[in-house]
């Protein structure tokens, strides 16, 4: 039995070894994965297709927990890096006739690219700075979109040539949850593998104390910018797979409320927790599901979760997680801004 | 338990179920009730506009309901929220079409949402009535499964400049607004004046929100036009003819339906003075307070009471009247494709529309007829009637 108590678990199940390692954090990635894989078998298509956005914000969800869990930055740019993998995946399709599966990373690389540009003046700035810094660039992406007509079309947006999975023998909705579930899986592995190596740490680091991390000769600058870039890169994948399930591309997809819905997976989830942002993005998504129809309640709901999370689990359903869940435990989880 | 009883258990089950199999196989009819399903923005900020038009619809079924149904059967209408997102919206009429499963689909709001939701519906083979979106490409070229009773986008500015040329205007510009909806109507506007070898003598582009428009008017008073065609909506609309009155610049100004209620864009103006020139095509006949329309204002206000009937209540009321007129003509035998097969053909005359909705197999643009108001010895009056041609 492991001695580390944060690997125990509650104190009072620590007597129960096999009840931890049952109904670990393992066992309920596995069984969440297994979910998913049949959910579009066994439901609707209506439920497929909330399920296939719930994958698309854990995508994003993951990917914002980099830059805002991990490194520690205020940054709100996600929302307009979605966008920008979006747009760029559907003008392709749409203008240059690109297949799928070449504009989609192809989005997901400019995205990084602008991600990584949008570092170079983030990186003087700190805290709130940062967070407004952040939210003017989504504001100015936002105005590109709509205003550059001659390649965005403006406010009407434009349709997405249908996206085809018949090489693979499936219809469209399908084929596109189950590329999306392939992503899921590989990119959350990405970001187990990145949250435990040397450039997770220094992620760690750079949020714990920055003048700490210089101190062991961390590269602010360059650590900083990977987490941009890391952050960027999967938020532009996240937009191409949006903007291939909606099959339209319109500029208000994008607006103040993608980060304010993102960020609220975030927090709610628990910083600095992957599954976090996992349960995160299902919980929310699930939630505005739910509530459709109800939309000053989906609000009001919104708000209150994120309120709740604050005032009683500042370290989200993560933090939960860790003190009720037998087995589960998160090695670079932020508990509401304690160290963990 | 016995097998015996077990076996016999389950026979009994099974006839009762297969009793409760409906007499129709068709999807969202049973012996006693037709599922129609809309979905439009219920919430937001387009919610003003687009939720008159599916209540007053669902209104409509209300009413045939209790005068006894179509063919014994009863309306049952439900709807979703696609709060005019294309994000929300395919979501929407997902859950519509795969949890709900109705019939036919009367609904569709603004036209982004309505865009994503199209290719959702048309691979589904539901037939589907569009309450209120105006993009073009919805209804044009034809598809088997989509017809419109509202005014399509192009239709709106052919008329407008229709109506100004017949008023001696030769001088014309053009204000409009930065958005989807706007966008959808400068383009086909550009190709109407061009078509009649006119070059407009300036185009004003203005946020759909503005608060002051005063530079804009000014710009488009220094181009000396006989006529403005404005396509705008009343919160871009009354500053521009707010801000035109205040420095004294009134041309003919022919506005598009959203500004139709004219004696509403008066009081936001603030005076009628500042309308004396000014009419508004709408895609309804008749004003909220006409005679003809009385029964709908009644009906709309008794079954909504926090609801004040207005132009959009007219919009769904059409629309509602156009589905019972197909159900009822497709009889007792309702299939889908028989209701198609109507809908192509379907003429009728609404109680709201100045002019008959109409359909033809080569043309799912089914309204044709516009009209214009105008404030007339401080009452608000039909002017005359546009239908646009291509």
């Amino acid at each position: 039995m492991s001695t580390d108590p944060e690997r125990s678990g509650p104190s009072g199940l620590m007597a129960l070894p096999w009840l931890a390692h049952l109904i670990g954090r393992r066992t309920i990635f596995l069984a969440g994965l297994a979910a998913f894989a049949v959910w579009p078998l066994v439901f609707n298509p209506y439920l497929a297709y909330a399920a296939n956005l719930a994958l698309i914000y854990i995508l994003l969800a993951v990917g914002l927990n980099f830059i805002i869990g991990f490194a520690g930055q205020l940054v709100f740019a996600n929302g307009a890096l979605m966008g920008i993998g979006a747009y760029c995946t559907g003008l392709l399709m749409y203008d240059g006739g690109w297949p799928f599966w070449l504009a989609l990373p192809a989005g997901a690389i400019l995205a990084t690219v602008i991600g990584l540009l949008v570092a170079l003046p983030a990186l003087r700035l700190q805290g709130l700075y940062l967070a407004l810094g952040t939210v003017a660039f989504t504001q100015f992406a936002l105005w590109v979109f709509i205003h550059w007509e001659a390649v965005t079309y403006g406010n009407a947006g434009f349709v997405l040539p249908p996206v085809s999975f018949e090489a693979i023998g499936l219809g469209k909705d399908m084929g596109l949850y189950y590329l999306t579930l392939l992503l899921v899986v590989v990119f959350v592995a990405m970001a187990y593998r990145i949250s435990r190596s040397r450039v997770g740490r220094a992620f760690i680091a750079v949020r714990e104390s920055e003048v700490a991390a210089e101190a062991l000769a961390i590269d602010l600058t360059v650590y900083k910018t990977v987490a941009y870039g890391v952050s960027a890169l999967y938020a532009g994948l996240a937009g191409g797979l949006f903007t291939a399930l909606l099959g339209v591309v319109v500029p208000e997809s994008f607006n103040l409320f993608q980060i304010v819905l993102q960020f609220s997976m975030v927090i709610i989830g628990g910083l600095g927790s992957i599954a976090g942002a996992i349960i995160g993005a299902i919980a929310l998504i699930s939630l505005q599901e739910l509530l459709r129809g109800f939309q000053e309640v989906q609000e009001i709901a919104f708000g209150a979760l994120l309120l709740l999370t604050l005032l009683f689990f500042p370290g989200g359903i993560a933090a939960a997680l860790k003190r009720w869940v037998p087995g589960w435990s998160e090695t670079h989880h932020q508990d509401g801004g304690r160290r963990p | 338990m016995k097998p015996f009883s077990l076996i016999s258990g389950l026979a009994g089950a099974a006839m009762l179920m297969a009793a409760a199999v409906p007499a129709s196989a068709e999807t969202g009819v049973t012996d006693d009730t037709i599922l129609l399903a809309g979905m439009t923005a219920l919430t937001g900020s387009a919610s003003n506009l687009t939720r008159p038009q599916i209540r007053a619809a669902a209104a409509v079924f209300a009413e045939v309901n209790d005068a006894g149904g179509i063919h014994g059967r009863k309306i049952e209408f439900i709807m979703e929220d696609d709060e005019c997102l294309p994000s929300k919206g395919v979501g929407a009429v997902k859950k519509l079409l795969h949890v709900h499963q109705p019939f036919m689909i009367v609904g569709g709001g603004c036209s982004n949402a309505a865009i994503a939701q199209k290719p959702e519906i048309v691979a589904a083979q539901v037939p589907w009535l569009i309450l209120g979106s105006t993009a073009d490409s919805l209804s044009e070229p034809v598809n088997p499964y989509i017809f419109t009773t509202y005014t399509a986008a192009w239709m709106e500015g052919y008329a407008q400049l229709q109506y100004a040329l017949d008023r001696g205007a030769k001088r014309i510009a053009v204000v409009w607004q930065s958005d989807a909806w706007g966008k959808a109507r400068i383009d086909p506007m550009r190709k109407a004046l061009a078509a009649k070898g006119i070059e407009a003598v300036a185009y004003e582009e203005l946020a759909p929100d503005p608060t002051d428009t005063t530079p804009a008017v000014l710009r488009v008073q220094a181009q000396n036009p006989d006529a403005v065609i404005v396509m705008l909506f009343p919160k871009a609309g009354i500053p521009w003819l707010r801000d035109a009155y205040k420095i004294g610049f009134k041309p003919l100004t022919v506005g598009p339906s959203p500004m139709s209620e004219v004696d509403v864009i008066a009081k936001g103006v603030g005076t009628e003075d500042a309308l004396s020139n000014f009419v508004g095509l709408s895609t309804v006949g008749y004003t909220t307070d006409a005679p003809e329309v009385a029964k709908w204002k009644e009906i709309i206000e008794r079954r909504y009471p926090d609801s004040k009937f207005s132009s959009w209540h007219m919009v769904g009321v059409a629309a509602g009247q156009f589905t019972v007129e197909a159900l009822r003509r497709a009889g007792r035998d309702l299939t889908r494709e028989k209701v198609l097969n109507i809908l192509s053909t379907l003429e009728m005359q609404p109680d709201t529309y100045a002019g008959p909705l109409k359909c033809t197999p080569e043309d799912h643009q089914c309204h044709k007829t516009l009209a214009a108001f105008a404030i007339k010895d401080g009452k608000v009056s039909r002017v005359g009637v546009a239908v646009p041609k291509r």
